[in-house]
């Protein structure tokens, strides 16, 4: 597992990389979709992109050179978010998790590299606070389904959204686009769910909800690998425990492990224990 | 001995903290016993903690009456630094004050007499400020022959009572928790030229100033070295729009100072008390105090400036 990387060009990408990508206006997401659509058909991979209106992403694609063939050929695929997600109550983060996959395996079959999906995603983003749970949750799925699938995903995110709805989002990739540099990654890839990088005040609220979010879904217990995070704060412990105990009321029983030496003093002043330490 | 009144006028609702240093053995049951035994006849809960000498002394005495303490421990195996042997003692607390209106403690910290124990004085001199409202008598024990004079200086400047013979009194040389830290604390030199200064506007930014120095100080203790300032930084963020980051090493000491011109530490003494259990309390300067080997506080209305002492060992 690496530490969360800050993403300065949407390109260099490969199979794996979930990126978190926010845009200021249609020309800066267009700066953003064109390169990494035209990376991905130099590299054979079928191609996707999703936004809020079929036609309008029509006119964002003019610039990608040999748009009309990848179009007639197939090779890339043009949606409206409502299309692909669904609207209202109608998304299912497991369900849209499923139709990737799947997605991933028949492109597979047409001999593509992978699949590669640029996705604008805000729409999800403004239902409500119900939704960016959902949303939050399906992040998190995508992420560690695209640990082991041959699948790339830039996920838009409109900047207006805020800090209160984009921290919790960001969060949950393990490339980042936003702030001035990535300093933690809530994992799902691998055995459990895993914290990278750096955890300070700044990131405690984002992470208290992420946490609570992607941990709630079903009862019994729920490990978090602090393995490799290599800075944790007061105020990121305190977020800690205030998950612990929201996730306790819904049943859920977060187990903290492999806290390094530090983070364990700070995990030790609210009463957590962190695991087996490790040695830093 | 029916005029000695073991704990004079102490009604039971606040904080007595008394210091006794004794020496001969008899000087010791003639102040412990009484003192026990009037816990017991008013029905508190009587706690002691001491030494291996104090607890055979006592035990002799008390006979039957021993298995009606609350607890009867050795001192010995406490000491795990200030901070840690200060965070178990107030858990204790916590938990008899949960279940008992008011008790009394004799405890002897035997490892006044190490010399990394000697910063217990300085928890001495706080507690009676972060401790004043909790409801009971700690009668704490000093063994003239085992302590040096320095720490038997400070005992008797941390502790508002002494024996009077047969009633505790005023102790004269008590100090104000404060200025006792200051007078223990190292001095406050100027700050060498050699020192490497940065205004920071973030925590992160500070982490890596920070780190870079600890790295080239002692790379093992770097993670020590960056929570700690971390936090410091963090305090002064909120009250100031930048904050000044300095290091410097002096014999194998490295420093780090975080300055900020806010308005001042409102107490100093709050890197020595506990947090209280609540999730919400500060609990940064506690933590920077306890990873650190030593501070040092310079704190006027113009501003405050924090030094964090790390050796290397």
């Amino acid at each position: 597992m690496t530490a969360p990387r800050r993403l300065d060009a949407p390109t260099g990408l490969q199979s794996g990389d979930h990126a978190c990508w926010t845009f200021a206006d249609a020309a800066d997401l267009s700066a953003a979709v064109l390169p990494f659509l035209d990376e991905g058909r130099r590299l054979g991979e079928q191609l996707l992109l999703i936004g809020a209106s079929r036609p309008e992403l029509l006119r964002v694609l003019a610039p990608l050179p040999g748009r009309d063939e990848l179009l007639a050929d197939g090779q890339l695929q043009v949606h409206g978010t409502d299309a692909v997600y669904g609207s209202g109550d109608r998304f299912s983060p497991e369900d849209q998790v499923a139709a990737y996959r799947t997605l991933v395996a028949e492109a597979r079959q047409r001999g593509r590299t992978g699949l590669r999906v640029a996705a604008d995603v805000t729409p999800r983003a403004r239902h409500g606070a119900g939704a960016r749970r959902q949303l939050h949750v399906y992040e998190h799925l995508a992420d560690a389904m695209m640990g082991a699938a041959p699948m790339t995903a830039l996920c838009l995110y409109d900047a207006a959204l805020g800090d209160d709805v984009l921290g919790p989002v960001t969060l949950l990739h393990p490339d980042q686009h936003s702030g001035s540099e990535a300093l933690a990654h809530l994992s799902g890839r691998g055995l459990s769910l895993s914290l990278h990088g750096e955890v300070d005040v700044t990131l405690a609220d984002d992470l208290l909800r992420a946490l609570v979010d992607v941990a709630c879904d079903a009862p019994g217990e729920v490990v978090l690998d602090l393995s490799a995070l290599r800075f944790l704060d007061v105020a990121g412990a305190r977020a800690l425990a205030r998950a612990t105990r929201l996730l306790r009321g819904a049943d859920v029983h977060l187990r903290l492990v492999g806290a390094p030496r530090t983070a364990a003093r700070c995990l030790a002043l609210f009463g957590l224990g962190g695991g087996d330490v490790v040695p830093e | 001995m029916s005029d000695v009144r073991p704990t004079g006028d102490w009604d039971g609702t606040a904080l007595a903290h008394e210091a006794f240093v004794f020496g001969a053995d008899q000087e010791l049951v003639d102040r412990v016993v009484p003192f026990v035994l009037e816990g017991l006849s008013r029905g508190e809960p009587v706690l002691v903690v001491a030494g291996e000498r104090v607890r055979s002394l006592l035990a002799g005495e008390l006979g039957p009456d021993l298995d009606r303490l609350t607890a009867f421990t050795a001192a010995e195996t406490w000491w795990r630094g200030g901070h840690r042997t200060l965070h178990a003692y107030d858990r204790d607390l916590r938990a008899l004050q949960a279940v008992a209106p008011t008790w009394r403690l004799a405890a002897e910290p035997t490892w006044l007499a190490r010399d990394d124990g000697r910063e217990w004085s300085r928890f001495e001199a706080v507690a009676n400020r972060c401790y004043a409202a909790l409801p009971y008598y700690s009668l704490c024990l000093h063994d003239r022959e085992r302590l040096p004079e320095p720490v038997l200086d400070a005992v008797a400047r941390t502790h508002p009572l002494t024996w009077g013979g047969s009633a505790p009194v005023p102790a004269p040389a008590y100090e104000d928790p404060e200025r006792f830290l200051r007078s223990v604390h190292p001095a406050w030199d100027r700050r060498p030229a050699r020192a490497a200064v940065a205004a920071l506007t973030t925590p992160r930014e500070a982490r890596r100033a920070v780190s870079a120095a600890a790295l080239d100080w002692w790379p093992a203790r770097v993670g020590e070295v960056v929570q700690a300032a971390h936090e410091l930084v963090l305090n002064a963020l909120r009250v100031a729009p930048f904050v000044e980051v300095s290091s410097w090493t002096d014999e194998g000491t490295l420093v780090v100072e975080v300055a900020d011109s806010g308005p001042g530490l409102p107490d100093e003494t709050l890197g020595y008390v506990p947090p209280p259990t609540k999730p919400d309390s500060p609990r940064g300067m506690w933590l920077a105090w306890s990873l650190a080997d030593d501070v040092a506080v310079d704190s006027h209305p113009a501003g405050t400036a924090v030094r964090l002492f790390f050796h290397h060992r």
